[in-house]
C-alpha cells in the first residue's frame, strides 16, 4: 500500500505542485468565491426580505452590476478551481493516509470543500444555461452550499495557515537557482505552525534559504526505497519522464506554463462570456448564454406570455390595473394610463442569471399613481400579476421602491409598446431590483 | 497566528453548521439521497478520472517531449488547456441549447460552430507562438555560438 500511494504520488508531482503554487492560487480562488458569495447574498435578501430591511435604490446599475459580478467570478472560478486541485493533486496519496488526529479534520474539511465548491460551479453555470439535470431544488441547495463552502474553506484556512505564510512570498518559496524549498514537518500538522515561524525567521536572516526536505515528502523518488517487480518499473518508467524537471531552469519553465494555462483559460471564459453582463466585453460574447439587443422590443425574454398563461387575458380589451388602499380603490384602463403624465427612464433589467440590459422605459411614475389613493410613503406594495400561476406571480415592493420617483408602471419599452413578452399592457419597472421581481402583465397593487 | 487559527476554524465550522441548517430547513429530505449522490461523484469525477487523465498526459508529454524545447511544451500546454476549459464550459450549453430552450432568446446562437472557432483560433495563435519563440530562440542560440 505505501508503496501504491508512493507511486501515484511520484507519479503525480511536478514542478508545479508545491505549496507556493497552492498559496497562489488558493488566495485567488478564496478571493473570487468570497466575492460570490457577498454578491449572492445581496441578490437573496433583495428576492426574501427580513420586514426591517431596506435597499439602496441608487445607483439604480447596482444590482445589474453585482450579479455580472457574480456570474463572472463564479465563471472565473472553475479554471482557478482545476488549477488549484491541480497543484495539490498529490497530497491525496500521502502515507501514511492520516498521522495525526488533526489530518482527519483536514482532510474531511478538504474533502467537504471540493464536493460541494465541484457541485456549486456546476449547478451555477447550468442555471445560467437553464438546465436543471440534477435530483434537487436549485435555488435551496445553491444558496445552502454557499455557507458550507466558504465554512470548509475557513477551517482549510486554519489548518494549513502556518502554510500559507510560509509561502504567500515568492522569494520566501524558491531558492537563488529557482528549486522550490520544501517545507520542514510539511506532514505533520501538529509543529507546522512552529516549523513555519521558526523557518520563516531564518530565512529572513540569512540571504539564500536552503532546502530542509524530507526523505519520503515525495520530492525526488531515489529517496524511497526502489520497489522491485511490475510497481518498480512502472515507477522507474515515471521516474525516467521526470528526470529533466529536476533542472531548477526546466522546473521554471514548467512553472511559467502552469501559471499561463490557468491565467490564459480564466482570462478566456470571463472575456467570452462576460459582455451579457458587461457593455466593454460585448463584442467578445462568444459563449454568453444571452446577448443584448435580442427579443421583441430589442430586449431578451425569461419568462414568456404562454408559459405565464396570459396571452388571453392580457389581450382582453377589457383589462383594467385596480390600485387599492383599504376601502379606496381605483381602476384604470390602458387609455388612463396613457392619458397621465408620462416619466421617461433608462432602467436596467437585471436577471440573477448574470445578463443584463438597460431599456429605455416610459409610462406613469408609480408615486403619482399611489398618490391618487392616498397611500402614505411608509408603507409596502402587494403586486399582483395576471399569471395563472408561478413563484412570483405575487411581489412585495418595500417603500423605498414605491416612493422612489424612477420607478414606473411602464407601458413602452425602447420607443415601442410593450411587447406581450415583456408585459403588456403594463409592467413594473423599478431602480435595482432583480428582474424576477419587475412584475409583468400587472393587475392588482394594493398597499399593505 | 494561534488565535487567527482557532478564530477561523470556529466561523468555519459555525459556517458548515448553518449551511446544514438552512440545507435542512429549506430541502424535502427526499433530496439528501440525490444530492450527496452529485456531491460524491463530482469529487469522483475530478479525483479519478479528469485529474488521473492529466497527470497521464503529463508524464506522456515528459516522456517524449524530451527532444521539443520546455518551452515550446510549455506554449503548448496554455493553448491546450485553455482549448479544455472553454470546452468544459461551452459543451454543457451545446447539450442545454440541444434539449430545448424556454424561448429564442436563451441560448439563441450556434455555440457548437463557435467552439470549432475557438478551438481555430486558439490553435492557430498556439502555433504562431511557437513559432516565433523558436526563431528567437535559435537567433539567440546563434549569437551566443558567435
Amino acid at each position: 500500500m505505501r508503496r501504491l500511494l508512493l507511486t501515484l504520488r511520484t507519479a503525480a508531482s511536478s514542478p508545479v505542485r508545491n505549496a507556493r503554487s497552492a498559496t497562489v492560487l488558493g488566495r485567488l480562488l478564496g478571493a473570487a468565491f468570497l466575492i460570490c458569495l457577498l454578491t449572492g447574498l445581496y441578490s437573496h435578501f433583495l428576492q426574501e426580505p427580513a420586514s426591517w430591511m431596506r435597499f439602496p435604490t441608487s445607483p439604480v446599475w447596482l444590482y445589474q452590476v453585482t450579479q455580472g459580478i457574480h456570474i463572472t467570478a463564479g465563471i472565473a472560478s472553475i479554471p482557478l478551481l482545476l488549477g488549484k486541485l491541480h497543484a495539490v493533486f498529490p497530497q491525496l496519496f500521502q502515507h501514511p493516509p492520516v498521522r495525526h488526529p488533526v489530518q482527519v479534520l483536514e482532510r474531511a474539511s478538504i474533502a467537504l470543500f471540493v464536493a460541494t465548491s465541484v457541485l456549486q460551479l456546476v449547478t451555477g453555470l447550468l442555471n445560467t444555461y437553464q438546465w436543471y439535470p440534477w435530483p434537487f431544488p436549485f435555488k435551496q441547495v445553491h444558496f445552502a452550499l454557499s455557507f458550507v463552502i466558504i465554512g470548509s474553506l475557513a477551517v482549510h484556512i486554519a489548518v494549513k495557515l502556518p502554510l500559507i505564510t510560509r509561502y504567500w512570498r515568492a522569494r520566501d518559496s524558491y531558492d537563488a537557482e529557482g528549486r522550490f524549498v520544501e517545507p520542514a514537518g510539511e506532514l505533520d500538522p501538529a509543529r507546522a505552525e512552529h516549523e513555519a515561524v521558526r523557518e520563516l525567521a531564518r530565512m529572513r536572516r540569512d540571504e539564500a534559504p536552503t532546502s530542509t526536505s524530507q526523505p519520503d515528502a515525495g520530492a525526488a523518488p531515489t529517496d524511497a526505497p526502489q520497489p522491485r517487480g511490475l510497481v518498480g518499473r512502472v515507477t522507474r518508467w515515471i521516474d525516467d519522464a521526470r528526470e529533466p524537471e529536476r533542472d531548477p531552469a526546466r522546473a521554471r519553465v514548467s512553472r511559467r506554463g502552469f501559471f499561463g494555462a490557468v491565467g490564459a483559460s480564466t482570462v478566456g471564459v470571463v472575456a467570452l462570456t462576460a459582455g451579457q453582463s458587461f457593455t466593454p466585453l460585448q463584442p467578445l460574447n462568444a459563449f454568453g448564454p444571452r446577448q443584448r439587443g435580442i427579443g421583441p422590443n430589442d430586449l431578451p425574454v425569461n419568462r414568456t406570455a404562454s408559459a405565464a398563461k396570459v396571452l388571453e387575458t392580457a389581450m382582453d380589451p377589457d383589462w383594467q390595473l385596480t390600485i387599492a388602499h383599504g376601502e379606496r380603490t381605483m381602476a384604470f384602463t390602458a387609455a388612463d394610463l396613457e392619458a397621465m403624465a408620462q416619466g421617461d427612464e433608462r432602467l436596467p433589467i437585471s436577471c440573477v442569471e448574470g445578463w443584463s440590459q438597460t431599456a429605455h422605459w416610459r409610462g406613469p411614475r408609480l408615486v403619482e399613481l399611489m398618490a391618487l389613493v392616498g397611500a402614505p410613503a411608509d408603507r409596502s406594495l402587494r403586486v399582483t400579476s395576471l399569471e395563472a400561476k408561478g413563484g412570483y406571480r405575487v411581489m412585495l415592493m418595500g417603500p423605498e421602491y414605491a416612493t422612489d420617483p424612477a420607478t414606473l408602471v411602464a407601458l413602452e419599452v425602447n420607443g415601442g409598446r410593450l411587447d406581450i413578452e415583456h408585459g403588456y399592457p403594463a409592467r413594473m419597472i423599478a431602480p435595482g431590483r432583480p428582474g424576477v421581481l419587475q412584475t409583468k402583465w400587472l393587475s392588482l397593487i394594493e398597499v399593505i | 497566528m494561534r488565535v487567527t487559527r482557532a478564530v477561523l476554524l470556529l466561523v468555519g465550522v459555525a459556517l458548515i453548521g448553518l449551511g446544514g441548517w438552512v440545507l435542512t430547513e429549506t430541502v424535502s429530505p427526499t433530496r439528501y439521497g440525490g444530492l450527496l449522490v452529485w456531491l460524491i461523484g463530482g469529487v469522483i469525477a475530478h479525483d479519478a478520472i479528469i485529474a488521473p487523465l492529466v497527470a497521464g498526459v503529463a508524464v506522456l508529454l515528459g516522456r517524449t517531449g524530451r527532444r521539443i524545447r520546455p518551452a515550446v511544451l510549455a506554449i503548448l500546454q496554455v493553448g491546450v488547456v485553455l482549448g479544455v476549459v472553454l470546452s468544459l464550459v461551452v459543451v454543457p450549453e451545446i447539450i442545454a441549447k440541444a434539449r430545448g430552450t424556454k424561448n429564442e432568446t436563451v441560448l439563441p446562437f450556434d455555440y457548437g460552430v463557435r467552439l470549432g472557432v475557438a478551438w481555430l483560433v486558439v490553435a492557430v495563435v498556439t502555433a504562431l507562438a511557437v513559432v516565433v519563440w523558436t526563431v528567437l530562440a535559435r537567433r539567440r542560440e546563434a549569437r551566443r555560438a558567435a
